[in-house]
C-alpha cells in the first residue's frame, strides 16, 4: 500500500528536527502539522503533545524525523535521527531528509517491529496549511458510494488540520520550551480592530436583545391578537416582513455561540443582508426626501388612481354593450354593469376624500424605509393592494357569481340526466326525482345555462385585472425574497477568498526524479457560485401559495378565489 | 348409448369435465356435443293487432310533440291567446285529474299513498315558479339567434322521443332525461314568444302535455284498453287537423308517418320475426336469473 505524507509547504525550509502530526491508519497516511527543532527534551515534547491532545481532541504524535542538511551529509546526525525512533515509538517511523537546496527529498520508513524490511512507496503531498485550516469542505451532494468515500477521507485530513488550530494560534514572540515551525498566525495583535469589535459586540448584542424583547413583547401583547387585528396583520406583507427581520435580529444578537460552520455562515449572511438592506433603504430615503419627491409622488398618485377608475368605467361601458360581438343577456348585463359602475363611483369619492391626507401619509410611510429596502417594498405592495381594492372587490363578486353558476350547473346537469352525487360513496348514482323537482331543476338549469356567458365574461375580465395586480405584487415580493434570501456574505467570501469554501481538492504533479518519492501539490477546488447560493440560501417566509399551474388553472376555471397569500388550513402540495 | 359403444373399446368414456385427467386432447368433444343445441327459445310469437295496440304509445307521443309544436305556432302567430290556452289547459287538467282517479276507483292513489294536499302543493309550485320566472324566460334568449333556438328545440324534442319510456326494457330508456329534454325545449320555445304571459302559458301547457298526459295514458292503457284505442285515434286526428291548418304537406307527411308506425312497422316486425335464427347451447355464457338487487342494497 502506498504511504502518503501530507507535508505543510511552509515547513520545507525548517531546521532539522522531528515531525509531529497525526497518523491516519485507515488511509495509511500521515498528516504533518509541525516540525519541532533541535534541541528539545523528549519528556517536554511528550508533555506538550499530551496537552495539545487534550485541547484539540486530535491524536497528535511524533511521526518521524526531519533532516534539513545545508552541508554534506553527516553520518552521526542520521544515526541519531534513527535512534530518536526508539524514544518516540511510532510505527512506521518516517524519515524525511532534504539536502541543500535540492527539490527532491529522501523519504524512507522504518518498521522496527516487523523483521522484514518492506520497501513502501511514498507519496509526498504538499499542502498550504493556512488555506486548509481556514477552508470548509463541502461534500458533494450526490452521495454516490465512491464519491462519498473519497469525501470522507478528505474531510478527515481537513478536520485534522482545522482542529489543531491551537497549535498555530500561539503568539509568535511567545517563547515556549519547544521551538517549532508551522504556519504562524499573526496573533491577536495583528487584528486589534477585530478584537476590539469582538469585545464591543457583547454589550451591543445585549442591548439589542433587550430592545428586541421589548418590541416582541409589545407585538405579542393580547390587545393586538384579537380577531380583526390579527386578521389584518396576517394579510399585510409589511407586518410579515417586519416579523421576519425581527427574527433575523434575534438570531444575530443571540448570545449563543454558533455551533458549527453552517450556523456561523448563516449568522454572517443574515448580518450582511440586513446591512445591505438598510443601506439601500437609507439610499432610497435620501432620494425620496430630497427636492420634495414625496410631494410629487402624492400629486401624481391621485390622478393615476382617477385614471384607473376612468379606464375601468370605460371597460364597464364596453362590457354593457355587445363586447367583441358576444351574445350577452342584456338584462343581466345591465344589472351587473350598473352595480359595478356604482362601486367605482363609491371608490372615486373615497379617493377624493383621502386626497388631502395622502401627502402626509406618504411622508410618514417613507420614514419606514430606514428599516430597510424590503420593508419599503412591502409597504409599496400593501399600498398597491389598498389602491386596487375596487378591482379586488369586482373580482370577488365576479368569482362568487361564476362559482355559484358553475356549481349549480354541474349539479343540475346531474339532475337533468337523472343522476345525483352520492356523498357517502363519492360517486354519481342514479336517482328517481319527483316531478316538481325535475321541473324546477330543469327550469333553473335552462336559465343558468343561458346566463352563464354573461357572468363568465365579467368574471374573465375582472380575473385578468386581478391577475395583473397579483403579478405586480408577486414581482415585488420576489424582489423582497431575493434580498432576504441571497447569501451575500458567502458570495463575497467565495469571490475574495475562494479557498474558504472548498468543494474538493486537486493534485498537481510536481517535477520528478527517479528513485525519489512522487511529489504532489494539493490545491483547493472552490465551490461553484450556484452551489454557494444553494447551500447558504437563507430560508424565507413564503406567504404566497405554491400552486402548480394546473391547479391554478383549475381554480380559475371553477371560480375559486385566488389569493396572493397562503391560507392557514391549506394543504401544501 | 354412446357410452355403451365406448365401453366395448378399451378406452374410457369421455366426460365433459376438466378436473379429471382423460386420455383426450383438451379441445376434444364427442358426438353428444350438438344434442344440447336449442333454437329460438326466447323468441316470442307476436299477434299483429297486439303489436298495433302497443305501438299506440309511440303514436301518442309523436302526437303530443306535434300538438305542442302546433300550439306554440298559434301562440307565436298571435292566433291563440295565452289566457285561452291556460284556461283550456286548466279545464282539461281538471278533467284528466278526475278521470285519473275514476278509472281505477282510487286504488292506485291508495297504494301510492299520495294525498290530494301533495297534488295541490305540486300544482302550486309549478304555477308559482313558472309565473315567477316567466319574465326571466322572456328575456333569456333575446340575444341568441332564432335559428339556434329552433335547432336546439328540435334536437331536444327528438331526444325526448328517443329516451321516452314506451314500455320497452332497454338501457337507453330514461324517463327523467326525456322529460327534462322536453322541458328544456319548451323553455327555449317559450322564450321566443312575444310576452311573458305567453311564456307562462306555454311552459304550463308543456308540463301538462309532457308530464301529466303520459301518466293518464299509462293508466288508461292498463285499465281500459278499448278506451285507450279510442283516445289514441282521437288524439291523432286532433294533431293531424291542427297540423293541416298550419301546413298541409306536413300533415300528409305526419299522417303517413303515423300510419307506417302503427300498421307497417308491426307487419315488418312479424315478418322478420320468422327469419329469426338464435342458437343456444352449453357454450352460452352463464346467465344470472336470480334478482341480485337485494345484495346491492
Amino acid at each position: 500500500m502506498v504511504l502518503k505524507v501530507f507535508f505543510p509547504s511552509c515547513c520545507s525550509s525548517a531546521e532539522s528536527g522531528i515531525l509531529i502530526g497525526r497518523w491516519i491508519s485507515e488511509q495509511n497516511s500521515a498528516v504533518i502539522l509541525a516540525v519541532v527543532h533541535f534541541p528539545f527534551i523528549p519528556v517536554q515534547v511528550k508533555h506538550y503533545l499530551r496537552e495539545v491532545q487534550q485541547v484539540t481532541k486530535v491524536s497528535v504524535s511524533v511521526l518521524g524525523s526531519w533532516n534539513n542538511s545545508k552541508q554534506e551529509k553527516e553520518e552521526s546526525l542520521s544515526e541519531f535521527l534513527e535512534d530518536l525512533g526508539t524514544i518516540f515509538s511510532h510505527e512506521p517511523w518516517i524519515q524525511i531528509s532534504k539536502e541543500g537546496d535540492s527539490k527532491f527529498w529522501n523519504c524512507s520508513t522504518l518498521q522496527k517491529q516487523s523483521d522484514i524490511h518492506r520497501e513502501e512507496e511514498i507519496i509526498l503531498v504538499y499542502y498550504d496549511q493556512r488555506k486548509v485550516m481556514l477552508s470548509h469542505l463541502h461534500p458533494p451532494l450526490d452521495t454516490a458510494d465512491h464519491g462519498a468515500e473519497d469525501a470522507s477521507k478528505l474531510s478527515a485530513i481537513f478536520n485534522t488540520v482545522a482542529n489543531s488550530k491551537v497549535l498555530f494560534m500561539t503568539d509568535r514572540y511567545d517563547d515556549g520550551p519547544i521551538k517549532m515551525t508551522h504556519w504562524q498566525s499573526d496573533g491577536i495583535e495583528a487584528s486589534i480592530i477585530v478584537e476590539l469589535m469582538k469585545q464591543a459586540s457583547v454589550p451591543a448584542c445585549m442591548l439589542l436583545t433587550f430592545l428586541l424583547s421589548l418590541v416582541s413583547g409589545v407585538c405579542n401583547s393580547r390587545v393586538l391578537k384579537f380577531w380583526p387585528l390579527s386578521f389584518l396583520w396576517s394579510k399585510l406583507s409589511t407586518c410579515e416582513q417586519l416579523g421576519h427581520r425581527l427574527q433575523h435580529l434575534q438570531v444575530i444578537s443571540s448570545s449563543k455561540k454558533a455551533q458549527n460552520q453552517t450556523q456561523l455562515m448563516r449568522k454572517a449572511n443574515i448580518f450582511v443582508s440586513l446591512l445591505i438592506d438598510v443601506a439601500l433603504g437609507i439610499l432610497l430615503m435620501s432620494w425620496l426626501y430630497r427636492k420634495n419627491q414625496i410631494g410629487h409622488l402624492a400629486d401624481t398618485l391621485i390622478p393615476v388612481a382617477d385614471h384607473v377608475a376612468e379606464e375601468l368605467q370605460d371597460l364597464l361601458q364596453w362590457l354593457m354593450g355587445a363586447p367583441a360581438g358576444l351574445k350577452m343577456n342584456r338584462a343581466l348585463d345591465q344589472v351587473l354593469g350598473r352595480f359595478f359602475l356604482y362601486h367605482i363611483h363609491l371608490w372615486i369619492s373615497y379617493i377624493h376624500l383621502m386626497s388631502p391626507f395622502i401627502e402626509m401619509i406618504l411622508w410618514y410611510v417613507g420614514l419606514s424605509a430606514c428599516l430597510g429596502l424590503t420593508v419599503a417594498l412591502c409597504i409599496l405592495s400593501d399600498i398597491i393592494a389598498l389602491l386596487t381594492f375596487h378591482i379586488y372587490c369586482f373580482y370577488v363578486y365576479g368569482a362568487r357569481l361564476y362559482c355559484l353558476k358553475i356549481y349549480g350547473l354541474s349539479s343540475l346537469w346531474r339532475l337533468f340526466r337523472g343522476k345525483k352525487w352520492n356523498v357517502l360513496r363519492q360517486r354519481v348514482d342514479s336517482c328517481s326525482y319527483d316531478l316538481d323537482q325535475l321541473f324546477i331543476g330543469t327550469l333553473l338549469f335552462t336559465i343558468l345555462l343561458f346566463l352563464l356567458p354573461t357572468t363568465a365574461l365579467y368574471y374573465l375580465v375582472f380575473t385578468l385585472l386581478r391577475l395583473l395586480v397579483v403579478i405586480v405584487q408577486g414581482l415585488i415580493h420576489l424582489l423582497v425574497d431575493l434580498i432576504n434570501s441571497v447569501p451575500l456574505y458567502s458570495i463575497i467570501l467565495r469571490f475574495c477568498r475562494s479557498y474558504r469554501l472548498a468543494a474538493g481538492v486537486k493534485f498537481r504533479v510536481l517535477e520528478q526524479q527517479d528513485g525519489k518519492p512522487l511529489r504532489l501539490l494539493m490545491q483547493i477546488n472552490p465551490l461553484s457560485y450556484g452551489n454557494v447560493v444553494q447551500t447558504y440560501r437563507l430560508p424565507t417566509y413564503s406567504c404566497y401559495p405554491k400552486d402548480s399551474w394546473t391547479s391554478l388553472c383549475k381554480k380559475l376555471f371553477l371560480g375559486e378565489l385566488i389569493y396572493p397569500w397562503k391560507h392557514k388550513g391549506e394543504k401544501q402540495e | 348409448m354412446v357410452c355403451a359403444q365406448v365401453e366395448t373399446s378399451p378406452r374410457r368414456c369421455w366426460q365433459k369435465v376438466l378436473y379429471e385427467r382423460q386420455p383426450f386432447p383438451d379441445n376434444y368433444v364427442d358426438q353428444r356435443f350438438l344434442e344440447e343445441l336449442r333454437k329460438n327459445i326466447h323468441a316470442r310469437q307476436y299477434q299483429y293487432w297486439n303489436v298495433v295496440f302497443e305501438s299506440g304509445a309511440v303514436v301518442q307521443q309523436l302526437c303530443s310533440v306535434c300538438v305542442f309544436v302546433v300550439t306554440w305556432w298559434y301562440m307565436d302567430a298571435g292566433v291563440l291567446s295565452p289566457q285561452g290556452l291556460f284556461g283550456a289547459a286548466l279545464l282539461t287538467s281538471l278533467l284528466g285529474y278526475v278521470l285519473f282517479d275514476a278509472i281505477d276507483a282510487g286504488v292506485g292513489r291508495r297504494e301510492s299513498g299520495r294525498t290530494r294536499w301533495a297534488d295541490l302543493k305540486s300544482m302550486l309550485v309549478f304555477t308559482a315558479f313558472t309565473y315567477g320566472f316567466s319574465p326571466v324566460l322572456k328575456t333569456l334568449t333575446e340575444s341568441i339567434s332564432t335559428d339556434t333556438i329552433y335547432a336546439m328545440s328540435a334536437f331536444m324534442l327528438l331526444g325526448h322521443l328517443i329516451f321516452f319510456d314506451y314500455g320497452a326494457n332497454a338501457a337507453i330508456v330514461s324517463s327523467t332525461l326525456s322529460l327534462n329534454m322536453a322541458i328544456f325545449a319548451s323553455v327555449c320555445l317559450a322564450s321566443r314568444l312575444p310576452r311573458s304571459l305567453h311564456a307562462f302559458a306555454m311552459v304550463t301547457f308543456a308540463m301538462q302535455i309532457f308530464a301529466l298526459w303520459p301518466m293518464l295514458q299509462k293508466k288508461l292503457k292498463a285499465r281500459t284498453p278499448c278506451c285507450y284505442v279510442g283516445v289514441t285515434v282521437l288524439f291523432a286526428l286532433v294533431a293531424l287537423m291542427g297540423l293541416a291548418s298550419v301546413s298541409s304537406v306536413g300533415a300528409v307527411l305526419f299522417a303517413s308517418l303515423l300510419l307506417s308506425i302503427s300498421c307497417l312497422c308491426p307487419y315488418c316486425l312479424i315478418r322478420l320475426q320468422q327469419l329469426k335464427d338464435n342458437i343456444h347451447g352449453p357454450w352460452d355464457e352463464a346467465e344470472i336469473k336470480e334478482d341480485l338487487s337485494r345484495f346491492l342494497m
